[in-house]
């Protein structure tokens, strides 16, 4: 009887493997590549109601953080300041500026700015800036140089892995509290260390003496 | 693998803790409910829901339309709208805390009340105020979903059609201008303790002199009132002193439970403890059916309602013999003579105890009993010597009002031509003799300030939305008579005007508001000069210091009582054939107002563990008498009056008699509250009605509470009612489970409850599994006092406003679907009978409650199978659930002895409760928007498909956590200072039966507690090492009574001592 299949059908079952191999890796790498936050947030920059620079203000400028973003320090969210605390300067300063129009409108109308959020944890995330900067983490930590940003957007990925790798490791990023708000601060090294093993110097003096100890395996310090 | 524990048997012949009829004959239905974690089919989709087949065909079409709507998926966009400009006190997302207070039936509630970004979420007592001590009862907790309930009345209505607030204003203009003297102007008002609505009476009255000024509350206390006139000759208050009780009687009063006051039942609690030195308090109680305070009692006498006169009478001689007090010697003479004899040394023990006693003891007549019985219960008290000691008198807050019959009578000789009803629905609870829904169509202009459009809105030509308490500006006086505040918390969310809005209107007050009409009050009460400083100072505290009523003399008017004893003390004799109906107020929704709360609605009685219904509560003999079943419904006739109630029986009720409670039946009280339209479906078994069943038409003016001669019929159809008690039943001898023991037991051993059960046989225990680390510096747990739980279940709402916990509707809790993270675990217990059997028409039962949540365990179960880590162990010895990691398996329910894990089959909080039995993609989804002003958003809103359970409210400890790092700073301290906060439960413990704290810390009251003597651990023999402890329930028996020998006499094991043997074999035995 006559081979139904031919010859080269004999290789079929190792294309087809070597084939499902090839494509699976295709998408288990695309999947791990672009459905992560890596991906999916950092670069997020939208267009803001107001061309807002953090550059100007808080690099140029140098106004502390805290100048606007008020409650870090006392409340679980970072405000986003009211349009008083805008015109208290910019009711002398730049007060025909055509980029402030819209503070002016919601200043006289009495209608809030709408900003569009940049940074967004799920709702089933219970961050706490408070519990942050009173304890030595920077700004900077998490949001990436702002006073370098035009227009802010997102700089690290906030995925549980970037949260755990703080929490696992606080003296890669604790710092004095003075320099909580200071964007620009590195560990001074002494002789013949690099700026990350004086980091890692400083940041264990400091868990240690501030008695450091964030949850890294309690899923109800951020779940609840 | 799963272990199997062969859970130890009951032993024979020994004291049984069961918690219904079905769970002492065994049942095959109970069986079901104790071997599963649900019942049979709870988690089927079965009935009408959706077939397996059917579920298939939708799944396929969802996951296509999932594959359309992938092409459109991008990043949502999301706003972060700050104030324009900043608003006081404000800081987003942080909580504000408010003084305030809630009018109820018998004064206000001093509160604080949490809100969220102005969003009131949470009601606590005021700590600082001694009626609240930082407690509060049920309706206060509940009170905010009243707020958020979407069904409040919205609208200012004309002849039914939406009109706007300025007509409305303009037409009470109008009215104003034509009154004239007042003829033929009517009020007709809620019973309210506010001085500011006394005070614009009286402007009311000065203006309007020939204006009635009627009162009505269907639950109120005119009996109470009409006894205290006729024994002290003055209106008087009459507050009972706990403090100072060493022996307590109660005749057909529920002090602990409906006719309770936070501040009584804690001086109750202090005087049962037995620690700090305190001499335990002894409690006898006599009632119809049983109470919360009759689960409490030392002893407890079975009486028909309408008998309890015969009882006080009886007492009475035998109080007077004792002490030889004429006065009371000649009430008793003067007395009708009664024909039945009740137990004669059941009477004669307690008024031995009482009279031994003198002075530190307390009669109680409930409110529902005639005058006459009352004032002859003050009569005793007097000849007691307690007056001025355990009881004492303070002014009533109002002058005396008319009453709804006199407005009645005015309203059918057509006297009345303008009517205005604020806050009351007279339609739905006015007497059935007096018909006064009919005779109001008598009034040409009938204006109504309603919470709601309820039964009485149709007869008001004018209709407006009343405000809510935490709306409106008010005040207020406790029961202690101090001045409080009540503050807005949230501008009114539907345009309602307050009673003092509407009243100021009418006193022709130059467009008021609130906050001046309470001003000017608050400055003529307390007399300050200082208005700046005290008026602010007053809303800060949310009460003026110093403001309690001082105590009125006490003195009794013999004569008066005699008189009255003699006319009006009927004593009927108990007859075998009819029944009495007792009419008595309800746990959960009182006399109705609180209908269409959803959270009590579902909050099971605390002891027949009824949710959703009210039922004909009858005994056991009466019922096999009449060939009943739960369910079946009945007719009953009394005079003419007929209504039809499914029956329940309840273990402890007096024999011929059937307690039901008002406040059901409503036909307008909104989608909720309502009896559903149809009535024929449930037949089948399709639908289920819930709403309850109407018994105002049972109730007379001349007799509100108590009817006799009572014809009872069966009907021969069924009604489903949703009774929880079985639901939840957990494996274990009763001595695992609840512990109780005697006083005398106590003082000899303090522990003598330490080897109950099976901590007797424990072998040395072995785990497979490593135990968590727990090298926090912060240990939580929590402790019950079962001696001072009460079994009122307010820790279950407060749980359910704090934790964001959906309700799930009638259907759902009968397939078992609640969703409360705490349950108020109801046991009767008693002993078997001579033949060794127990008996089925149980009788006199002795009940315990013991409230059970997950108890945190080291060693948790449920962690150990869940396939996923979503449930595991913190540090800091919680037993955490991460939401979103639960893919719903449902292992852990399974594994779970205390059965506390609750599942969410449905999107609950998604779906309306009419939405839920609907396919997944065509039913409605989203809450109500002003249900979701009312979350907690520290607190994650649980969807469908995921275990959820009590989680020692985490949110408030990391809450604590993080503010002692954020508030530390750079300092290496981050101990959390012993016992500054606590969980929702604990917080509004009434008797302070929950502790909650750290128990690392050595300062804390819960680690002191947890090493006393009383403390044990459930199940123990599982080897769980569970964070919650509980203590030994104690009762404190007359020994001289008979039967004391039998109470909370928990058998002995008959062989006791090391078991070497057993040990080494292991396992359970």
């Amino acid at each position: 009887m006559a081979n139904i299949f031919p010859r080269s059908s004999n290789w079929l079952p190792l294309k087809i493997v070597l084939m499902a191999l090839v494509l699976g890796t295709g998408v288990s790498a695309g999947m791990w590549y672009y459905f992560t936050p890596k991906y999916t947030r950092v670069g997020y920059q939208p267009v803001q109601p107001v061309q807002f620079s953090h550059k100007i203000h808080a690099g140029q400028l140098g106004m502390d953080c805290r100048y606007c973003h008020s409650f870090v320090e006392v409340a679980a969210h970072s405000n986003i300041p009211t349009t008083q605390v805008c015109m208290n300067c910019h009711a002398q300063v730049q007060p025909q500026n055509p980029k402030l129009a819209p503070v002016r409108e919601s200043w006289q109308t009495g209608k809030p700015i709408a900003w569009t959020q940049v940074h967004k944890s799920p709702d089933y995330v219970y961050f706490n800036h408070a519990a942050h900067v009173n304890r030595g983490v920077s700004c900077v930590s998490c949001h990436g140089d702002v006073s370098e940003m035009e227009v802010v957007h997102h700089e690290k990925s906030h995925s549980m892995d970037f949260c755990l790798t703080c929490h696992r490791n606080p003296e890669n990023e604790l710092r004095p509290l003075a320099e909580v708000t200071n964007l620009k601060w590195q560990a001074t090294p002494n002789e013949g260390e690099s700026v990350s093993e004086a980091q890692v110097r400083i940041g264990t003096e400091l868990k240690k003496a501030w008695n450091i100890n964030p949850p890294d395996k309690n899923c109800a310090g951020c779940h609840r | 693998m799963k272990r199997i524990v062969n859970h130890p048997m009951e032993e024979a012949g020994g004291r049984k803790y069961w918690r219904s009829l079905g769970q002492l004959g065994d049942t095959p239905e109970y069986r079901g409910w104790l071997e599963r974690e649900f019942p049979q089919g709870a988690s089927e989709l079965s009935g009408g829901e959706v077939s397996r087949r059917a579920f298939l065909r939708l799944m396929g079409a969802s996951s296509a339309l999932a594959g359309l709507s992938l092409a459109a998926c991008r990043r949502p966009e999301k706003h972060l709208v700050a104030f324009t400009r900043g608003v006081e006190w404000s800081i987003p997302g942080k909580a504000l805390f408010y003084a305030t207070s809630m009018p109820t039936r018998k004064g206000h509630t001093p509160l604080i009340a949490q809100t969220h970004d102005g969003r009131p979420t949470k009601i606590e007592g005021n700590p600082l105020h001694a009626v609240s001590g930082g407690a509060t009862g049920l309706f206060e907790q509940a009170s905010i979903l009243d707020l958020y309930d979407p069904d409040r009345a919205r609208e200012f209505k004309h002849a039914g059609k939406v009109a706007t607030a300025e007509a409305f204003e303009k037409a009470i203009d109008a009215i104003v201008g034509k009154a004239g003297d007042g003829a033929g102007l009517a009020f007709l008002l809620e019973d309210s303790a506010s001085p500011t609505r006394e005070r614009l009476r009286g402007l009311i009255a000065s203006k309007f002199p020939k204006a009635m000024w009627a009162v009505y509350e269907p639950l109120g206390n005119t009996a109470a009132a009409e006894a205290a006139k006729a024994a002290f000759g003055a209106e008087v208050l009459v507050r009972p002193d706990f403090s100072k009780a060493d022996v307590v009687l109660s005749l057909d009063c529920d002090f602990l439970g409906i006719d309770s006051q936070t501040d009584q039942a804690r001086a109750y609690a202090k005087r049962r403890s037995v620690d700090g030195g305190n001499k335990m308090n002894r409690l006898y109680v006599v009632e119809n059916r049983f109470t919360v305070t009759g689960g409490m009692a030392d002893h407890r006498l079975r009486a028909q309602a309408s008998q309890v006169g015969a009882v006080a009478l009886q007492l009475a001689g035998e109080i007077a013999r004792l002490t030889g007090d004429v006065a009371l010697n000649s009430i008793v003479n003067a007395a009708p003579k009664t024909g039945t004899q009740f137990p004669a040394d059941w009477i004669k023990e307690c008024a031995a105890d009482l009279a031994g006693k003198k002075g530190a003891s307390l009669v109680l007549v409930g409110e529902r009993q005639r005058p006459a019985v009352q004032a002859l219960g003050y009569a005793i008290n007097a000849a007691l010597g307690n007056l001025g000691k355990t009881l004492s008198g303070a002014k009533p807050f109002n002058k005396p009002a008319a009453t709804i019959v006199e407005l009645a009578k005015a309203l059918g000789d057509k006297a009345v031509k303008t009517l205005v009803i604020v806050g009351s629905n007279p339609a739905y609870n006015a007497p059935a003799d007096i018909d006064f829904a009919a005779k109001a169509k008598n009034a040409e202009t009938v204006v109504r300030l309603g919470d709601d459009e309820d039964e009485t809105a149709p007869l008001a030509t004018w209709h407006a939305p009343m405000a809510h308490y935490l709306e409106a500006w008010g005040d207020g006086r406790a029961a202690d008579g101090s001045y409080l505040s009540v503050q807005p918390m949230i501008l009114p969310l539907f345009g309602g005007w307050s009673e003092i809005d509407l009243l100021a209107k009418f006193a022709a007050l130059p467009k008021p508001k609130g906050a001046e009409l309470v001003q000017e009050t608050f400055t003529k009460l307390s007399g300050t000069k200082d208005v700046a400083t005290d008026w602010p100072k007053f809303l800060y505290y949310g009460f003026l210091t110093g403001s309690a009523a001082g105590a009125a003399p006490l003195t009794l008017n013999a004569d008066a009582v005699a008189k009255l004893a003699a006319e009006k003390l009927s004593l009927p004799a108990p007859d075998a054939e009819s029944f009495e109906v007792v009419l008595v107020s309800d746990a959960s929704v009182d006399d109705g107002r609180y209908a269409n709360n959803g959270w009590v609605q579902e909050f099971p009685d605390p002891v027949s563990k009824l949710t959703w219904d009210n039922a004909a509560w009858i005994s056991p003999k009466s019922a096999k008498k009449l060939g009943l079943e739960n369910g079946d419904v009945i007719e009953v006739s009394v005079s003419g009056a007929k209504i039809e109630i499914p029956v329940l029986i309840v273990p402890g009720s007096a024999d011929n008699s059937l307690t039901i409670a008002l406040g059901y039946g409503r036909t307008a009280a909104g989608r909720v509250g309502s009896v559903a339209a149809t009535t024929e479906r449930y037949v089948f078994g399709d639908d289920v009605l819930s709403g309850g069943f109407n018994a105002y038409p049972l109730a007379t003016s001349a007799e509100p509470y108590i009817r006799i001669g009572a014809k009872v019929r069966s009907v021969g159809r069924s009604y489903l009612l949703a009774v929880t008690q079985e639901h939840g039943s957990l494996e274990g001898r009763g001595g695992d489970l609840v512990r109780e023991g005697t006083l005398k037991q106590y003082t000899e051993n303090p522990k003598f409850s330490e080897k109950f059960g099976m901590d007797a046989h424990i072998p040395e225990n072995r785990s497979l599994y490593a135990h968590p680390p727990l090298n926090d510096i912060h240990q939580w747990g929590m402790t019950v006092d079962l001696n001072a739980c009460t079994g009122c279940g307010v820790c279950m709402v407060a749980c359910q406003a704090e934790n964001n916990i959906p309700i799930v509707g009638k259907r759902q809790v009968i397939d078992g679907r609640e969703m409360h993270w705490i349950r108020a675990d109801r046991y009767f217990a008693s002993g078997p009978n001579a033949d060794g059997k127990y008996d089925q028409d149980m009788d006199e039962p002795e009940m315990v409650s013991q409230p059970m949540m997950c108890q945190h365990c080291e060693n948790a179960p449920c962690e150990t199978v869940c396939p996923v880590n979503a449930t595991v162990h913190s540090e800091d010895g919680l037993n955490v659930m991460a939401y979103n990691r639960c893919i719903g398996t449902r292992y852990c329910a399974n594994n779970c002895p205390f059965k506390v894990r609750r599942f969410n089959f449905f999107d609950y909080n998604e779906r309306q409760l009419t939405e839920l039995r609907k396919w997944n993609l065509i039913s409605d989804r989203g809450m109500e928007d002003t249900l979701k002003m009312s979350k907690n958003p520290n607190v994650t809103v649980r969807m469908r498909g995921v275990m959820e359970k009590c989680t020692f409210c985490v949110q408030r400890v990391q809450e604590a956590k993080i503010a002692t790092k954020a508030n530390g700073r750079d300092s290496a301290n981050v101990r959390i200072p012993a016992d500054s906060f606590t969980s929702a439960c604990a917080q509004v413990c009434p008797t302070g039966a929950i502790v909650f704290g750290d128990i690392a810390n050595p300062e804390s009251a819960v680690a002191k507690i947890r090493t006393g003597p009383r403390a044990y651990e459930l199940l123990k023999y599982l080897n769980l090492s569970t964070r919650v402890l509980y203590l030994t329930r104690l009762r404190n028996p007359n020994p001289r009574m008979p039967g004391a020998e039998t109470a909370a006499a928990y058998s002995q094991p008959k062989h006791h001592g090391p078991h070497g043997a057993d040990a080494k074999k292991g396992g359970a035995h």
